[in-house]
């Protein structure tokens, strides 16, 4: 695609101003209404998906040029994809998200890549990953763990660890937790310890449309020479770009999240608890698990109009606006640990506030990109919950240091973490 | 033209640095397409609002003074908006500054006993009714949705929906304002002038208020409005509503104190009979004919695709295929959605009761397809909330209005098929989408207890084709001729149209005095001009506040 | 003075003038505490047309121009001219109900119409005006709508200004112009047959100018012809009262029924009140003011058109358990008062003598807008207030009326004092311009500033003076029309 495929959408756009805010059925309270962190940070209209879609076609038309504005604009967007559901709640034929991500490609493509990301960039090229760690380094998370490396040792199932879980030393217990839990479930599990390749799920959201293919066709090689037919990863970033972006790629892998395992195999009965877990806990949706974490179904087709001046697709296609998301999975885990209390924040699901770590934001943009894990830290307490627990390590990367900048006040966990302490 | 240095760091001094910009893609983000929605004018292909000269968040009523203020000194246009949806919002001359209200946002006071909250220009419906909501209030919306300002309604607009009936529409329920008049002098109107708090819009006296809006307000060309008071009415639900479903169908029940149904009458003269009775009882807490806006012929299959997540409009074809979406789109011919609540459990069995007799009187009947378990709750939640007003767009982006036939509901029900029919001949042209000719859609009560209604033709059409908006144009145009002979007057497609030409900015005098001298009183133009020119005495308004100078 | 003499006469024809130095002497209730100005010539218009030229002439000659539609007494100083020579236009003789319209619930009526005159032809059509309490027996509905009185029956105010729509007025610089939707030129028949009717009150376009006229006081210009809402004739009706010793009792109850819009008359008076409308015998008043209860909450259920009864009944149970949860009770009669007796009295006009006139013959009225809840701290204000004047608290006759649907009320003082008595005189005066001002001061609003109120509205809100100014100098260039009045 390119940036001119979206000039219908540009002149068709609402200008309505629901992808600044949460599906207005769900509105609960005027504090927690808002949805795009990047307009309710910098407030000017061109921070949302609807300005996105005026400076697009103000830089398609040649009116205005790729100022640091307009990549402050443009980069700023976290690609979380909330503004997607909530236009769609109305509209059936504009699609934000992917236009924003092709502005990205864009400005990228025309050399106009910030300074911050160019370092992710070079340190992907060197290191194959997006924390600016050695290649080398990359399996010592798992260097204690018995599980067989799919390089040496094919398996059908493979636990794709990602970048943040990898390197991160925090994080990175909670991958080795996940890879335990399903072993002991009865899960035949391999990794790729140190020949693991970044997902490259990072890099698209930055805008790094060519990056991410190099990464996505590697993986897709070492998995079919591997024989994997399932890749389980407890990253959402990851999960996204496995489930949705590989298969336009060809990948036919299927892809589960950890979550959907581990519920899957508490329903079987392969996964019991024996602990309390007395805490009360809100759940916090990632939003490449939840929106963004619906079924890939191919297409390609064309606009067409039907009576008259509607603007329909041949053949029909499919609608990504957060339905069939992963919500439930995480849920139904959660409330099957003993004395532990769900409660729900009042944005969740397909309308959850971000993390604030997407879209290169927090590379780039260190402030805003903590700003908007703190709106959240405040929701999660606004909700009555001493916890908050999520699945994916780029969110509760995001969410330990806001608490900490805070001095406390919040326990973030992965979800692996809470099964674990009940098991 | 860019702003001089001076003038910007003058600016910048008041706002802050980071609330001001004049780059130009973010002033782009400013401007608007009047291929788009523009209400009331056009469309107008490939045609924009001029972009303004800079855009400034200001965060207080004593920031707004000060940007008043100096554009009174350099002679600048200024231009305010809170959400910037429509036309109306956006500057119709070159070296406008744009006031975006978002940053002032609070709802300062919900006072419960008193029944009226305090809101900023930044507020919108949704947040406002999801915290009168706490306390058992609740607060009128307009027809374009919760996703736009209450204080804009109020103050500028027009601000009426389908809750006028009951909650009064938004004319009504202003009461005390805080004003940055065009000078830059800030006006506290009634009983906040008086220092006696926010609970009075008139007075002391003659109602000053009534300089800041009539039947319409000023549409931003005659200062800022940066506070107000707005009344609020009863909400008998529950604090929080229990939304239930997957996007985009959500849904609410609320059994035990509210009903939605959609009534269909055999005629027009019981649909009109219909409004006036429910009127005279006293029933209803909104009633609009809301889904009627996709069309006669498309309404419920509509209805079918955005009640069942698995739909999209590429199901639209198939759905009219259906026999029983056939039926119950000849079913709904003539028809309203009404919501009654009642206060207690006798109230709603009452007010039940007496609808039910209604129908009995004037041969109408509940669609029962609507009552249906997976579109009642959707129904009910839908206007209630009115989340969903985007969906006027939702064919290929844009929409406007046409005819309007405002008045007595006997004046619309009597012309309403003449109306239709004329517009679906006209469908056939392929510029506007085929939806049935009649695709009006109004409130069942324009005002507080009822007795107007409006029938706004919805008149869809894709802004991206240039085909398309220049025949909605030319289709407006004829509208309006049709309009003229048959003594409807001028049709809301023209309703802004001396606001802004095929320019997208502000007409020659000549052109809009023409208009002016044309209006069955022009005098009242008259009056406005005097008033512009006492209160606005550096013109820094624009077209919006219309005026004939003679 | 001749020489006006005959352009009037040329105008309104002889028999619509009357010359006397002293004309004053029915507005003399008016002068009591207001200065007031003798006028010179009564002029009584027979139509818009006469009005019009009338005012032009006033615009040639700088003649002042009192408008006045109601008879007497005149109680508020609105009609008492302010200016020398002033010419009273006296629009009382134009009485034409122009039109019932039952559909549509309009009526459209002239200055002249009293509210005895139209009830009962809106009744044959099936329609009522909600009214205010009692209105005198000659009080212009146009008149009153036009003050913003306000309206027994708050449920059916969506804004301060209803139930008045449309209407034709004469501008101080003499044009002719109508509001609302009046352009389709109110009684039109071709644009009414068609459904085009005068239902709109504000516009059109973007200036109210029915707010300009409301609550003038005539200094704008004057209204010949106005569409007025009714609404629905009730089929069944009941009265309650609702006792109570003190008022902060009838506090809660009353916000929760107009929360929920229960109850169709709904108003507070206390026993003092509530006797000077029961009766016209001062003795009986006195015996009926140890009777009475203290407070008393009066609540009228209506039930109309459809399933009558049922509403009442469906009312009177709701309400009935609302004021019982609050500890009080809903009655049918209490010592002193029979309800139905006194829904008599509230459905009709006053009978003369006016009942603010009936205990001593003089009565000064203070009355703003304020939320229910801060009428109790001003009721004690103004016993305290009374008690320093030495005036008999017993004699305070005290009326709230909730209006707007709820969201302020109209708090009345009435403070009988015998007119022949100059120290009596004296005493009300001094206790009514403290009072004013000290209630003002703790934030009563006096949103109809009549006589001394003016000056203390308009010298504390100066931005809204400046703005009235200027306004008036658009619609009365020449301040023809009752100088002296408001901030003119």
């Amino acid at each position: 695609m390119a940036l001119e495929d979206f000039a219908p959408e540009m002149d068709r756009c609402s200008s309505c101003s629901y992808c600044k805010w949460i599906p207005f059925d769900q509105v609960k309270s005027w504090r927690f209404a808002k949805n795009c962190p990047s307009i309710a940070y910098h407030n000017f209209n061109s921070y949302s998906a609807r300005g996105r879609y005026t400076v697009a076609r103000s830089l398609l038309r040649g009116q205005s040029d790729c100022s640091e504005t307009v990549k402050k604009i443009v980069f700023t967007c976290l690609t979380c994809g909330s503004c997607d559901v909530s236009c769609k709640i109305c509209r059936y034929n504009l699609e934000p998200l992917e236009m924003v991500r092709e502005l990205k490609f864009s400005l990228v493509e025309q050399g106009h890549e910030l300074e911050a990301l160019r370092e992710v960039r070079e340190s992907y090229a060197a290191g194959k990953n997006t924390q600016g760690k050695s290649a080398g380094s990359r399996g010592d998370w798992a260097s204690d763990l018995d599980v067989p490396r799919i390089d040496e040792q094919p398996m059908p199932v493979l636990f794709h660890a990602g970048c943040r879980l990898s390197y991160d030393k925090e994080l990175q217990e909670s991958a080795r937790t996940a890879v335990q839990i399903l072993q002991g479930a009865g899960v035949e599990i391999g990794i790729r310890g140190d020949q693991e390749l970044c997902c490259g799920g990072r890099l698209y959201s930055m805008g790094y449309r060519q990056e991410f293919e190099s990464s996505a066709e590697a993986n897709l090689a070492a998995w079919a020479e591997a024989g994997v037919k399932t890749i389980v990863t407890s990253c959402a970033d990851g999960y996204h770009a496995f489930k949705r972006l590989y298969p336009r790629l060809g990948s036919q892998v299927e892809v589960l999240h950890t979550v959907e395992l581990i519920d899957r195999l508490i329903q079987e009965g392969k996964i019991k608890f024996r602990s309390q877990v007395p805490l009360t806990v809100t759940y916090h949706d990632p939003c490449h698990l939840g929106r963004q974490g619906e079924p890939y179904v191919p297409w390609d087709g064309v606009e067409k109009k039907i009576m008259e001046q509607i603007v329909v697709y041949e053949p029909r296609r499919p609608r990504y606006n957060g339905a069939w998301g992963i919500y439930d999975p995480p849920r139904r885990i959660l409330e099957s640990i003993p004395g532990l209390r769900l409660v729900e924040m009042e944005r969740n699901r397909e309308y959850s506030w971000c993390c604030g770590a997407g879209g290169g934001v927090r590379e780039a943009y260190p402030e805003y990109s903590q700003w908007t894990a703190s709106e959240r830290i405040a929701e999660a307490k606004a909700s009555g919950a001493e916890a908050l627990a999520s699945a994916c390590p780029w969110c509760e990367r995001n969410f330990k240091d806001a608490v900490q900048a805070q001095n406390g006040g919040m326990k973030i966990f992965d979800i692996v973490e809470l099964v674990q302490m009940a098991m | 033209m860019p702003l001089s240095k001076e003038l910007y760091r003058a600016l910048e001094d008041i706002v802050g640095t980071d609330n001001l910009s004049d780059d130009p893609a973010v002033l782009d983000s400013y401007r608007y397409s009047l291929a788009h929605t523009a209400i009331h004018l056009g469309p107008y292909f490939d045609t924009f609002t001029p972009r303004g000269a800079a855009v400034l968040l200001p965060g207080s009523t004593e920031e707004v003074q000060a940007i008043v203020k100096l554009c009174n000194q350099h002679k600048i246009k200024f231009k305010a908006s809170s959400t910037f949806w429509s036309a109306q919002g956006y500057p119709s001359t070159e070296n406008t500054l744009q006031l975006d209200m978002r940053r002032m946002d609070r709802i300062l006071e919900i006072d419960e006993k008193n029944m009226y909250a305090v809101i900023e220009p930044g507020v919108i419906g949704a947040t406002l009714q999801a915290e009168a909501m706490k306390v058992g209030l609740n607060t009128h919306l307009p027809g374009s949705g919760c996703s736009c300002s209450i204080l804009a309604g109020a103050t500028s607009y027009f601000g009426s929906g389908p809750s006028n009936l009951y909650g009064g529409w938004h004319y009504d329920n202003l009461l005390a304002m805080e004003w940055v008049m065009p000078t830059g002098d800030l006006f506290r109107t009634g009983s906040l002038g008086s220092n006696c708090g926010w609970f009075c819009g008139e007075g002391p006296g003659p109602s000053m208020k009534g300089i800041a809006r009539g039947f319409l307000g000023a549409k931003g060309a005659m200062g800022v409005f940066t506070k107000c008071a707005i009344k609020l009415f009863a909400w008998p639900g529950p604090e929080i509503l229990p939304v239930e479903g997957t996007v985009p169908a959500y849904g609410v029940s609320l059994p035990e104190l509210f009903r939605a149904y959609t009534l269909a009458f055999p005629s027009w003269k019981a649909w009109a009979d219909a409004a006036y009775t429910i009127w005279d009882a006293g029933i209803g807490y909104l009633a609009h004919r809301q889904f009627n806006m996709f069309g006669r012929d498309l309404k419920h299959a509509m209805v079918k695709i955005l009640t069942d997540p698995t739909k999209t409009l590429g199901d639209l074809e198939q759905l009219l295929q259906d026999p029983e979406v056939q039926r119950v789109t000849e079913e709904s011919t003539r028809d309203f959605q009404i919501v009654l609540a009642g206060m207690t459990p006798r109230d709603i069995q009452w007010q039940d009761s007496v609808l039910d007799e209604i129908l009995a009187r004037t041969g109408g009947w509940k669609v029962e397809a609507m009552n249906s378990p997976e579109i009642n709750p959707w129904m009910l939640l839908y206007l209630i909330r009115l989340g969903h007003k985007n969906l006027n767009l939702v064919f290929g982006g844009s929409y406007d209005g046409c005819f309007g036939m405002l008045g007595a509901a006997d004046f619309g029900a009597a012309n309403a098929e003449e109306a239709g029919l004329f517009k679906k001949k006209w469908e056939k042209h392929g510029a506007i989408v085929a939806a049935g000719g009649d695709c009006m859609m109004g409130p069942i009560g324009g005002q507080g207890g009822g007795g107007t209604c409006l029938w706004e033709n919805f008149t869809c059409f894709d802004p991206y084709d240039r085909f398309s908006t220049e025949g909605t144009l030319e289709f407006f145009n004829t509208c309006t001729e049709f309009g003229l002979e048959k003594g409807w007057g001028v049709g809301m497609e023209k309703w802004n149209d001396q606001a802004r030409g095929p320019d997208g900015r502000t007409p020659p005098k000549e052109v809009r005095d023409k208009i002016h001298r044309s209006h069955p009183q022009p005098s009242a133009f008259r009056y406005q001009h005097r008033i512009r020119e006492t209160f606005n005495p550096n013109d820094l308004g624009d077209a919006y506040y219309e005026t004939l100078e003679e | 003075m001749n020489g006006h003499r005959e352009r009037l006469m040329d105008i309104v024809g002889k028999a619509g003038i009357t010359e006397e130095p002293t004309l004053g002497e029915s507005y003399s209730l008016d002068r009591d505490l207001i200065p007031a100005l003798d006028s010179r010539f009564r002029v009584r218009p027979k139509d818009v047309d006469e009005v019009e030229k009338i005012v032009l002439w006033a615009n040639e000659t700088s003649a002042p121009l009192v408008p006045v539609s109601s008879g007497e007494p005149h109680l508020r100083g609105a009609a008492a001219p302010s200016a020398l020579a002033s010419i009273l236009v006296d629009l009382s003789g134009m009485k034409r109900i122009r039109k019932i319209d039952r559909r549509n619930r309009l009526a459209l009526i002239e200055p002249g119409v009293t509210f005895g005159e139209l009830q009962p032809e809106l009744a044959e059509a099936g329609l009522r005006m909600i009214t205010p309490l009692l209105p005198k027996l000659r009080k212009s509905v146009i008149a009153s709508l036009l003050e913003r009185e306000p309206i027994m029956s708050p449920r059916f105010q969506w804004n301060l200004l209803e139930p008045l729509r449309s209407l034709e007025i004469v501008w101080g610089n003499g044009e002719k112009f109508w509001s609302g939707s009046g352009f389709f030129h109110l009684d039109n028949e071709d644009s009414w047959k068609q459904g085009l009717v005068p239902l709109n009150g504000p516009g059109p376009g973007q200036l109210d100018f029915y707010k300009m006229v409301s609550a003038a006081e005539g200094s704008m210009g004057i209204v010949t012809m106005a569409s007025v809402k009714c609404e629905v004739l009730p089929e069944f009706r009941k009265t309650f009262l609702i006792p109570a010793t003190q008022l902060d009792e009838l506090i809660d109850p009353m916000y929760r029924l107009l929360r929920f819009r229960f109850g169709d008359e709904l108003f507070i008076v206390n026993r003092t009140c509530l006797a000077h409308m029961l009766t016209r015998e001062v003795h009986h008043m006195q015996s009926l003011k140890e009777t009475l209860p203290a407070w008393m909450m009066i609540a009228g259920i209506t039930g109309g058109h459809i399933l009558a009864h049922e509403r009442v009944q469906a009312r009177e149970d709701d309400m009935r358990s609302i004021i019982e949860q609050a500890g009080l009770r809903m009655l049918t009669d209490v010592p002193g008062c029979d309800s139905s007796e006194l829904q008599d009295i509230i459905l009709k006009p006053c009978e003369e003598p006016y009942w603010k006139l009936r205990y001593k013959g003089g009565s000064q009225e203070i009355f703003f807008l304020t939320p229910l809840e801060r009428t109790p701290a001003f009721i004690s204000e103004m016993d305290r207030l009374a008690n320093k004047f030495r005036y008999p608290v017993s004699d305070l006759g005290i009326y709230i009326q909730p209006q707007h649907q709820g969201v302020n009320c109209h708090c009345e003082f009435m403070l009988p004092f015998d007119r022949q008595n100059q120290e009596e005189r004296s005493q009300t005066e001094a206790l009514f311009r403290e009072a004013s001002l000290k209630l003002f001061r703790q934030g009563a609003y006096f949103s109809r500033p009549y006589g001394i109120w003016a000056d203390m509205v308009y010298n504390g809100d100066t931005r809204t003076t400046i703005v009235t100014q200027k306004v008036k100098q658009i619609f009365d260039p020449n301040n023809v029309m009752n100088p002296g009045k408001l901030c003119f």
